[in-house]
């Protein structure tokens, strides 16, 4: 029963990444890594029903509201990409480039 | 008060000099507050000087714990390889302070610091704290080439830091060694140089060890072929850089051979002395070669000093006493010598904007003070008797006599190299037909007379009662000395027990 | 203490505070208005005078004593002492420095004097005195110094003085050239006296590093060592002395105010390598190998040197050439230890030498600086005193009996014919010929014949008696200094040389009357031969020939100083550009070049890995990540 819940856990994960990594719109790989943060949470949970203590919804809890808060400054980052450059293409931010 | 001697000497500096930096201070007042911190150095240090009684012991020490769990100490002393250097350093920077005028507060700041650090160095006696102001020392210089240097100053700089701290951290890693094996051995942690000087080291890490600290010491020193930032970076420093890193800085490294690599490896230093020797000599000339054909006269200089460079070191391999004495003679006779000219030269550039040997000449006919000051501080460069050159350098010839027929006669030649470049450039600079270049060149004026007469005055005197100052290194040399030649005799005796039948062969 | 003498300190000491208190007031003054010149003629003249006075005090208190025990020295104080060196400022006066004394500081003085009128009106006139007087303080120093140290530092000091004096009119580049040159071949020399000093040292010196110490541990020297020492020394005479190969800056050094040439070119500095030979008697006579390659180099050199005279027309190239040619004899007269010879050779020449070159000087100044001999002539009636003094000075220098060079010559040759060196004798006789010949080659130019040049024969003029004077005092030394060492066959007693034998380590060789008188009147007839040579081409006027061969290649000095140039002037230049344009930059730098070559190669080689999207960075971190959970979670198993 829990494994089932933590396979799912990982399956959501590897989503979040899989997306991350093949995705190149901005939105897309935004959503993918609040996947994956959804899947933490959702092991935090697990763990805390096997644990039988609360210490997991507190996190749960805590996760939540830092994604409320990056989603809202990463949206307004995105927008000031899309204000600098026009799109919102991963591949025309690469700056790094060596 | 001179328990805290060279603590005073060391923070008074380095406090100011923060302070400098931090604080508002007008141009003006920044060179007023160096001229009087130097000048209250320059009192303690001599005061030291005439104190020191050349027994052959550490003198004026300090002692305190600092990081005990790894036996750290803040430890200070001065004895007879370190009075000179002391006073090289203490002696010289009144005069960058009065002489140039036109530097920023931070420049100032920066020069202080400079000193500050150095004092440290040549006063520590504890490895560790030794190389906290060495390294502190690379920083001020750092900034004074960054900032204040010349045009291509930026890749000198550069040069001139990375170069030195790869050298440093060679120089760590020895260091991180001696301890361990200090500790291996006698079970205790200590850092300090006369608890070292007890070790016994030997195989092959010893040696890259060796090597190692050597490396650190020749790239700062420079010994030939860690010269090359040299050039660069003496041109493009603003002079009084210049002139701290070739009056002091660079003898710091031949200081620092003697004081920590000789009693620590001194069966490793044996084996190599030749090889560092001949390195001094190729050094000599090759950069007594190269400074004929430059153009520039700071080049010029700068090479010069290389080469002057490589006699000092070279006394240092020679183990006799005749050669290290001379060596640390020279020490302050170079400081004087080509450190002035390169004062000297800093005068002409800030009056002419122009360091074109070709473009020159003369000047003695516009500045006849200042043509016989430069001479004065040329032909004590050249060792001529009667200056503060001489003795060194004869005493160096000596001893690397002593030390190999070979390699004395190439030391020998720097008489002659040396005498080449110096008299063409006086030639070019000085005499023939004065140009349009020269023609509003200023004599020196009396504030400058004032600055520049104690060190001709020291310079002569130097050369004709040398007595005062050798006697007080002599017996330290002696102790030097001593110990190699107790541990290469211990050597020698091994070897001849391994082959009895050698000394038959002979007889 | 008997032999001390406490203002033996002093007699150098004197010029030298001259030298400073001149220097000091020309420094301060030569810029603004001039300080009078009867105020640094003066000051100039009080040292010189006062050390000649003191060396007579020497001279007659060294009389005073008995023969052996003949030494006086102080020892100012410690000069620097370092283990088994010890080197004591330390000045030492005995027969043979107590004559050197006399004669420099003698010539000197004279030559001051006559500098007062040949340097008016110069415009650093209180620099030339400045210079003159260090000078002789440094000569003194040399003289007296009790020890190889010490004189080194005189020999360095006049070698100074030379370098300032002959570059002394600085506008002109070829002047301070030809002093770069002196300075630096000196150097050379100094260069060998220094080794030559560190091996003497390192053999004898742990006793003491002077002369009386030195002298006393010559017993410990091994012959190879000592065979060492005396060549490296012997280098350190030749810079000084122009010898072959190193005399090469003497001719140069004519730029210089002719009584520069006439004080330090011809009577005194020039002879310090023979004195410094003299003075190292005790070591040269332990190797007479030695000596004999020094007595072949200087006669060689009075050979090479005489030729050359032949064909000059610069009158004080001419008196050049042949004191490098009587320096050879000296040379070759302390190589055959014959070192009293020698030095009394020494002691005449400065007398003839200085008289010819301030003769010489006397003519420049009443021809306004003319110096060829082809433009001269006729000048025997214009300026009488001259050139009386001058013939003296010339039959002298030819070796003319009585003249005193002709006593001092003939010793040098017979001892070369008496120690079996047939051909250092043969060689000496034939450039006795031929002294003789250029000597009066130049008196008939100069003084006979008709004017070449009217207009300047005009105006020619006899000096003031402050010049003319100095001249006739020289001229009476060079007459008369022989006999002061007349041998027996004239019914002497070779007085000096008696006075110089407790200095010196000397074994007169036997030989009969016969050999004596036959080798002096070989030298006679050489002499006469060269004179009427002279005579025939030259008295009646001659013109300038065409140099054509063999005269040609001596009037160029068989291009010596071309081939040093080529040989090492330019590749030395050649080297020091090729250092500082190829090795520098390229070679030596190489270590440094490679590092950050390694470090940019590798830059390059992850550059690759930095692709810039961030999704890739995202992969390498999710590798990143994995590959550390799965080592994590091995270790735990």
């Amino acid at each position: 029963m829990i494994h089932d819940y933590l396979i799912l856990s990982v399956i959501l994960f590897c989503l979040g990444i899989l997306g991350v990594i093949t995705r190149r719109n901005v939105f897309t790989v935004f959503m993918s890594i609040e996947l994956m943060l959804n899947a933490a949470n959702l092991a935090f949970i697990v763990f805390s029903r096997v644990h039988e203590s609360m210490d997991g919804h507190v996190l749960a809890m805590m996760v939540m509201a830092v994604a409320a808060a990056e989603a809202a400054l990463a949206l307004a980052v995105v927008i000031l990409l899309h204000k600098h450059k026009g799109k919102l293409d991963t591949n025309v931010f690469s700056l790094l480039k060596g | 008060m001179f328990e805290y001697a060279l603590s005073v000497m060391i923070f008074l500096p380095i406090l100011a000099g923060l302070l400098l930096l931090l604080c508002p201070v007008s141009k003006g007042a920044a060179r007023a507050i160096g001229f009087i911190i130097s000048v209250v150095i320059l009192f303690i240090g001599i005061e030291i000087f005439l104190g020191f009684s050349g027994k052959s012991g550490m003198e004026y020490v300090e002692h305190h714990s600092w990081i005990p769990s790894l036996g750290v100490n803040y430890a200070l002393g001065i004895d007879g390889i370190s009075l000179l250097v002391l006073v090289a350093a203490t002696f010289l920077f009144p005069m960058v302070f009065s002489v140039f005028k036109t530097k920023t507060k931070g420049f100032y700041g920066n020069l202080l610091l400079a000193q500050g650090a150095m004092i440290g160095a040549i006063a520590a006696t504890d490895l560790i704290l030794f190389y906290v102001f060495w390294e502190i020392m690379l920083l001020p210089i750092f900034f004074m080439i960054g900032i204040y240097g010349g045009e291509k100053r930026l890749p000198a700089t550069l040069k001139l830091t990375i170069y030195t701290i790869a050298g440093s951290l060679l120089m760590l890693a020895a260091l991180i060694y001696v301890g361990t094996s200090y500790h291996e051995q006698f079970g205790k942690w200590s850092f300090n140089i006369a608890d070292l000087s007890a070790l016994s080291l030997g195989g092959g890490f010893a040696v890259l060890a060796f090597l190692m600290f050597m490396v650190a010491f020749a790239i700062k020193i420079p010994l030939f072929p860690f010269h090359t930032w040299l050039p660069d970076g003496y041109t493009e420093a603003p002079t009084s850089a210049t002139f701290v890193l070739s009056a002091i800085m660079a003898k710091i490294g031949v200081y620092g051979v003697i004081r920590f690599v000789i009693p620590v490896f001194e069966i490793e230093f044996t084996r190599f002395a030749v090889l560092f020797s001949l390195l001094g000599v190729a050094g000599m000339m090759y950069c007594g070669l190269a400074a004929i054909a430059q153009k520039d006269m700071k080049r010029m200089l700068a090479f010069s000093s290389a080469s002057h460079m490589g006699i000092i070191a070279l006394g240092v391999f020679c183990l006799n006493v005749q050669a290290l004495a001379g060596s640390l003679f020279q020490i302050i006779a170079h400081a004087t010598s080509t450190g002035v000219l390169f004062l000297f030269v800093g005068l002409m550039e800030e009056r002419l904007e122009n360091r074109d040997i070709d473009s020159l000449g003369g000047i003695a006919y516009r500045a006849p003070v200042f043509a016989t000051f430069f001479a004065i501080a040329m032909l004590a460069s050249v060792g001529l008797p009667g200056t503060s050159g001489f003795i060194g350098e004869f005493l160096i010839i000596l001893g690397a006599i002593k030390f190999s027929s070979f390699i004395g006669f190439l030391a020998g030649t720097t008489l002659v190299i040396g005498v080449c470049y110096m008299l063409w450039m006086f030639q070019r600079v000085f005499f023939e037909k004065s140009k349009e270049s020269t023609d509003s060149f200023a004599d020196l004026t009396t504030g400058e007379i004032l600055t520049f007469v104690p060190v001709i005055l020291l310079i002569i005197g130097m050369g004709i009662f040398p007595q005062s100052f050798l006697e007080k290194i002599e017996p330290t040399a002696q102790q030097h000395i001593a110990q190699i030649s107790a541990v290469s005799q211990s050597q020698v005796a091994d070897t001849t027990v391994q082959n009895p039948g050698h000394n038959n062969h002979k007889n | 203490m008997e032999h001390s003498a406490n203002y033996l300190g002093l007699i150098p000491l004197l010029p030298l505070t001259g030298a400073l208190v001149i220097g000091l007031l020309h420094m301060m003054t030569c810029t603004g208005k001039p300080l009078p010149e009867k105020l640094y003629s003066t000051l100039a003249c009080i040292g010189p005078l006062l050390s000649f006075f003191m060396a007579l005090v020497v001279f007659f208190h060294l009389r005073d004593m008995a023969p052996e025990d003949r030494f006086l020295s102080h020892i100012a104080f410690t000069w620097f002492a370092i283990g088994d060196l010890h080197v004591d400022m330390g000045f030492l006066a005995d027969p043979l420095s107590a004559l050197m004394l006399i004669f420099v500081s003698f010539i000197g003085s004279l030559i001051h004097i006559y500098s007062i009128g040949y340097m008016a009106g110069d415009e650093n006139y209180g620099k030339f005195f400045a210079y003159l007087n260090l000078f002789l303080g440094s000569m003194l120093i040399l003289v007296l110094g009790n020890g190889p140290v010490v004189m080194f530092v005189g020999w360095e000091g006049v070698g100074l003085c030379s370098y300032l004096l002959i570059s002394f009119y600085t506008k002109d580049t070829d002047n301070v050239l030809a002093g770069n040159k002196a300075f630096i071949v000196n150097r050379i020399g100094d260069l060998g006296f220094v080794l030559g000093m560190s091996f003497l040292f390192w053999a004898i010196g742990s006793g003491g590093f002077d002369y009386l110490s030195l002298k006393e541990n010559t017993h410990l020297l091994t012959p190879g060592i000592g065979f060492a020492v005396c060549l490296l020394l012997f280098v350190g005479a030749c810079g000084k002395s122009a010898q072959i190969p190193l005399y090469v800056w003497l001719p140069d050094a004519m730029a210089g105010p002719t009584p520069v040439s006439a004080l330090i070119h011809a009577a005194t500095m020039v002879t310090a390598g023979v004195y410094m030979v003299a003075r190292f008697s005790f070591i040269y006579a332990h190797v007479p190998a030695a000596g004999t390659i020094v007595a072949w180099v200087g006669i060689l050199t009075a050979l090479l040197s005489a030729i050359f005279g032949m064909f000059q027309k610069d009158i004080k190239k001419i008196l050049a050439y042949s004191t490098v040619s009587q320096l050879g004899y000296m040379f070759a007269g302390v190589g055959l230890a014959a070192y009293s010879a020698g030095i009394f050779h020494v002691f005449t020449h400065a007398f003839f030498k200085a008289l010819l070159f301030l003769g010489a000087g006397s003519v420049i100044y009443a021809l306004h600086h003319q110096q060829d001999i082809w433009k001269m002539g006729g000048l025997k009636k214009k300026m009488p005193t001259t050139y009386a003094t001058m013939l003296i000075g010339a039959l002298a220098l030819a070796g003319c009996p009585p003249f005193s060079g002709f006593f001092s010559k003939d010793e040098i040759l017979f001892s070369a014919l008496a120690s079996g060196h047939p051909g250092i004798w043969f060689i000496g006789v034939t450039v006795a010929g031929m002294t003789a010949y250029y000597t009066f080659r130049m008196i008939f130019l100069v003084f006979h014949g008709k004017p070449r040049d009217q207009e300047a024969y005009d105006h020619a003029h006899e000096p003031p008696p402050v010049m003319t004077v100095p001249l006739i005092i020289l001229a009476a030394g060079a007459a008369f200094a022989g006999v002061l060492n007349l041998p027996g066959i004239f019914g002497g007693h070779m007085s000096v040389s008696h006075w110089l034998a407790p200095s010196l380590v000397e074994h007169h060789p036997h030989a009969s009357v016969w050999v004596e008188l036959f080798a002096m009147l070989a030298s006679i007839a050489a002499v006469v031969v060269g004179i009427t040579i002279a005579y025939k081409k030259f008295s009646q006027g001659a013109e300038e020939p065409v140099f054509t061969g063999f005269a040609k290649f001596g009037y160029h000095k068989f291009y010596v100083d071309e081939i040093y140039n080529a040989v090492f002037v330019q590749p030395y230049k050649a080297i020091g550009s090729l250092i500082s344009r190829i090795f520098e930059p390229n070679v030596t730098d190489i270590h440094v070049k490679l590092s950050t070559w390694i470090y940019k190669k590798c830059g390059k080689g992850f550059k690759v890995l930095q692709v810039g999207y961030v999704r890739v960075y995202a992969i390498y971190m999710v590798i990143g990540l994995s590959l550390m959970s799965f080592f994590l979670s091995q270790s735990i198993n």
